[in-house]
């Protein structure tokens, strides 16, 4: 099975974010970057299937901030190819002009299956492994927390509400969202990532040059505000508890 | 007494020996190459020291140490018994030239001998009462981790013990029935007493009967040494012959960069510095990955259990116990000597996941351990290969994640580092930028740990108030990777180590000063191999040398208050610091009572070698709750001091689920309450105190 695998660059959080000067999006000079979380997943259920069953595992990511070093990772957990799409993205990307670039590059490879993280903190409506589908024309499942061969298809696992889980048979090629992979992300030790970017082997072209409007604008982003405080009730078990009852009848739970 | 018999005996007994430790050797020669060759000068030293000179068994528990002791010397002595009663096969009045009876070293060997067997045979007494009628734990498996080694059998011991003692006694009425039989006297007699005494009792028999107890007795000696000595290879006797190697060969201190002239330094132990995995081996995954020095110390276990009763791992309830691990290596090496060649021994792994994942990197095995078995870099070596496959719990992969990104464990910014000090009324200079003479290394606990940034603060007021210039490395600081190499993250650490170091190399500093003994550990004997060339201390060898030099001045001695001091691991066991903290806490004029373990004889606190970033919920009972029970017991006092931030962060918790009647306190808060400026009750340190 040919797999592959868009792997995108979002903000690591650890920093404090702080919005630009206009308001419009977050202050992007200081930021530090890391591999989007539920591409990590996507990742790792791509290598898992490769485990199981062979075949051949590709990432691709776009030029952005430390892309090196995710594309380095995944060839050092197990892909065969690690593809960097060249270009200007300083900007920001929007999830439309991301899957119109993807859809480009995807036109010119052979491949079964596409998995996708299900979505990205700046992407939280997970559009781009919707969008890309639509572009190539291919089935499109989404949430998934399991992907596995089924003979010449694939079985797709989702997650619905309330706990309820949802399994689909697509004939591929397929684009398919990952919420989770099977297993937990693999640990790729030092040492193997250094040998991988010693080996290089980093395969790089130019992005699509792509017209794409996502049909949105930012006019004004707030930083989130605390609403409340959490309160400490101290040590004193029977102050405390006398408190615990007081709060509970202020909110109304206990009618006496 | 010329018998034909004993050379023939003699000859197969040695042919059948030959044999089998031709097969040992093979194990040896089989196994990959150790650097244990070089600085021999200290390796003879060693070996006089530990070896011939028993020092961990005079130094360790006792009486079992100094019996063995004796044990050993009398052996050393009795050798020329075993050649004169060998010798005697030839000719009856055989003695080893300058040895007889009228040369100069016979009576003085007469003298040693009796006093020997004497000795011995008190000795192997009490070991076998030990062994048949105490029933001494140690002996007979410790703990759930040693369940394999209580079900296999102990009739070994006892048997050698009995040889032993036919040794001793046929040895001796061989002698003493020799006196009677050729009616010998002069100094033959007088110089040996308990000789004598037996010839006197068994006087009564007259020469033909002295004649056959001699027989008796002789016989009696020399197949039993025969047969001892065929045994050796095949049990845990085995130590008779390669324990004295595996001293000589074991781990020297690192060389350390020199401090000032005058200072006294203490070497550190062997094992304080880990070697990385040689090339083309990422760690130990089976036989063919272990070392000769590594099979060494398989063939010298004794299965004594020292190392296992001072485990903190095995005293808590988890499946790692020293002495199991090292004899899970020996079996595996007698029992599929070809997995050293590659072959699959089965499924199992060498030792399984959860054993290794068990160590606290203490050292307090490797300590203990009379015979130099170097049990922790083992164990090390053996994470590496499960790191290399990315075997390990989430919690400590989300924390490798995060030294790996962002360089310390919490997974903050290294912007948050040195955030701390925002809760001081002055700034510290930072070293890049600006000459300082000590740069701290400040270590992640102290840094980012709300509990520990308080004694962070303290010790930043009591050496701004003395004067003596000192900086940060701010951001620049990563963590020094102490414990991710104990982990077995070998790459991970060379990273760490060198982003330090390129920040070190771009700062001006004299010497550089720690609060954390992981830290100090790893600058002092590891970084040097990267390049570090300044000297490294831990704060209070700083700190004790401002007192005694008068620039601190504890002005409010402490009278009254009862404290007891804990050794942290890295800073007792492996770099000898003990008496600077002590000589601290006496300026301050409290009272130092001492829990039993103390010095190099600590006990873990649990979080050492990467265990504070696993789950310790599965345990009986956590190391740190044991120690402070162990502080309970000794009376009232006042204070549990520590002189390690994940020592506060641990006994602050332990002394919490205990209900403890003392407070853990950081050792500056005594110092700081002794300069009189702060009020008592600050001692505990609350977290976030001055911000």
């Amino acid at each position: 099975m040919k797999t592959l695998v868009p792997l995108k660059q979002t903000v690591d959080l650890v920093e404090e974010l702080e919005l630009n000067d206009d308001g419009t999006d977050v202050e992007r000079e200081y930021l530090t970057f890391k591999l989007n979380e539920w591409d990590e997943q996507a990742l790792e259920e791509a290598l898992l299937i490769k485990d199981a069953v062979g075949g051949e595992v590709t990432v691709v990511a776009l030029d952005e901030p430390d892309a090196d070093q995710s594309l380095y990772g995944a060839r050092a957990k197990g892909a065969d190819r690690a593809v960097k799409l060249t270009g200007d993205f300083a900007a920001g990307v929007s999830s439309h002009a991301r899957a119109a670039i993807l859809a480009g590059f995807l036109e010119s490879q052979s491949f079964d299956l596409v998995l996708i993280g299900v979505q990205t903190p700046e992407d939280l409506d997970g559009q781009t492994g919707v969008i890309l589908a639509g572009m190539l024309g291919l089935p499109h499942a989404s949430v998934a927390v399991a992907v596995e061969p089924d003979g010449d298809a694939l079985k797709v696992t989702q997650e619905m509400g309330a706990g309820v889980t949802h399994q689909l048979r697509i004939v591929g090629p397929a684009v398919v969202g990952v919420q989770a992979a099977r297993a937990a992300p693999r640990y790729v030790p030092i040492s193997r990532i250094r040998a991988a970017m010693q080996e290089g082997g980093l395969e790089q072209q130019p992005a699509a040059e792509v017209e794409a409007v996502s049909g949105l604008t930012v006019r004004r982003m707030y930083a989130p505000q605390s609403s409340s405080h959490a309160e400490m009730l101290g040590a004193d078990a029977d102050a405390a508890a006398a408190r615990i009852i007081e709060i509970i009848r202020e909110r109304g739970v206990l009618k006496v | 007494m010329s018998h034909v018999a004993f050379p023939i005996v003699f000859g197969i007994a040695l042919l059948v020996f030959v044999g089998t430790i031709g097969g040992r050797i093979r194990l040896l020669a089989t196994a990959r190459p150790a650097r244990r060759f070089d600085r021999l000068p200290e390796r003879v030293q060693r070996t006089i020291v530990y070896a011939f000179g028993q020092k961990k068994f005079l130094t360790g528990e006792q009486p079992a140490g100094i019996a063995h002791a004796l044990i050993f010397w009398g052996f050393v002595v009795l050798g020329l018994q075993v050649i004169t009663q060998f010798g005697r096969a030839l000719s009856v009045n055989f003695n080893i030239p300058g040895f007889g009876p009228n040369q100069l070293l016979g009576p003085p060997f007469f003298v040693a001998r009796d006093l020997l067997e004497l000795v011995v045979i008190v000795a192997v007494s009490y070991m076998l009462y030990r062994r048949l009628v105490v029933h001494t734990p140690r002996l007979f498996g410790l703990g759930r981790a040693e369940e394999r080694y209580r079900g296999a059998p102990h009739w070994e011991g006892i048997l050698i013990l009995v040889f032993i003692l036919f040794i001793m006694v046929g040895g001796l009425l061989a002698d003493a029935g020799r006196l009677v039989w050729l009616d010998i006297h002069g100094n033959e007699r007088e110089f040996a007493p308990l000789t004598a005494l037996v010839a006197d009792i068994i006087g009564g028999l007259g020469r033909s009967g002295g004649h056959t107890v001699s027989e008796i007795g002789w016989w009696l000696h020399n197949l039993t040494v025969l047969t001892f000595l065929n045994l050796l290879p095949l049990s845990k006797h085995f130590h008779i012959i390669t324990a004295v190697p595996n001293v000589f060969f074991g781990e020297l201190p690192p060389k350390q960069v020199a401090r000032k002239p005058g200072a006294l330094q203490t070497p550190p132990a062997g094992v304080a510095r880990l070697e990385p995995p040689p090339t083309g081996l990422t760690g130990i995954a089976s036989l063919a990955d272990v070392s000769w020095k590594q099979v060494l110390d398989a063939f010298s276990c004794t299965e004594c259990g020292r190392c296992t009763a001072k485990c903190p791992a095995t005293a808590s309830g988890s499946p790692l116990a020293p002495r199991q691990l090292v004899l899970d290596i020996r079996d595996r090496l007698y029992a599929h000597p070809a997995e050293q060649r590659g072959a699959v021994a089965g499924a199992a792994p060498l030792i399984s996941e959860d054993v290794l994942w068990s160590c606290t990197t203490c050292m307090a095995c490797v300590e203990a351990c009379p015979v130099g078995i170097e049990h922790v870099p083992t164990i090390v070596d053996m994470r590496r290969s499960l790191v290399d496959q990315g075997r390990m719990e989430p919690l400590l992969q989300q924390t490798l994640e995060n030294f790996a990104k962002q360089g310390n464990s919490y997974g903050k910014s290294s912007r948050m580092r040195a955030r701390w000090t925002k809760g001081l009324d002055f700034t510290i200079p930072d070293a890049r930028t600006e000459p300082v003479d000590y740069l701290w290394f400040v270590g992640d606990f102290a840094s980012f740990d709300e509990r520990v940034q308080t004694a962070s603060q303290r010790v930043a007021r009591i050496l701004n108030e003395t004067g003596i210039s000192f900086g940060l490395l701010y951001d620049g600081e990563r963590n020094a990777g102490n414990d991710v190499r104990r982990v077995g993250e070998e790459g991970l650490f060379e990273m760490l180590v060198e982003h330090n170091m390129a920040m070190l190399r771009d700062a001006s500093f004299e010497a550089i000063f720690t609060t954390d003994p992981h830290s100090l550990n790893t600058l002092r004997n590891e970084y040097p191999a990267y390049g570090l060339d300044k000297p490294v201390y831990h704060y209070t060898e700083l700190l004790a040398e401002l007192v005694a030099d008068g620039r601190i001045k504890l002005t409010t001695p402490l009278t009254g208050t009862r404290v007891t001091y804990h050794d942290p691991c890295y800073l007792a066991r492996y770099n000898r610091i003990t008496d600077a903290p002590r000589k601290l806490i006496a300026a301050t004029g409290a009272e130092l009572v001492e829990m039993p373990r103390h010095g190099t004889n600590t006990f873990c606190c649990g979080a050492g070698g990467g265990r504070i970033w696993m789950d310790d919920s599965k345990l009986e009972e956590r190391p740190s709750e044991q120690r402070i029970r162990e502080a309970q017991e000794l009376g009232t006092i006042d204070y549990f001091v520590v002189s390690c931030p994940k020592d506060l962060a641990m006994y602050s918790d332990a002394a919490k689920t205990v209900g403890a009647s003392f407070e853990v306190a950081e050792l500056t808060a005594l110092v700081e309450r002794a300069l009189g400026v702060a009020e008592p009750e600050v001692l505990a340190a609350p977290a976030g105190r001055e911000r």
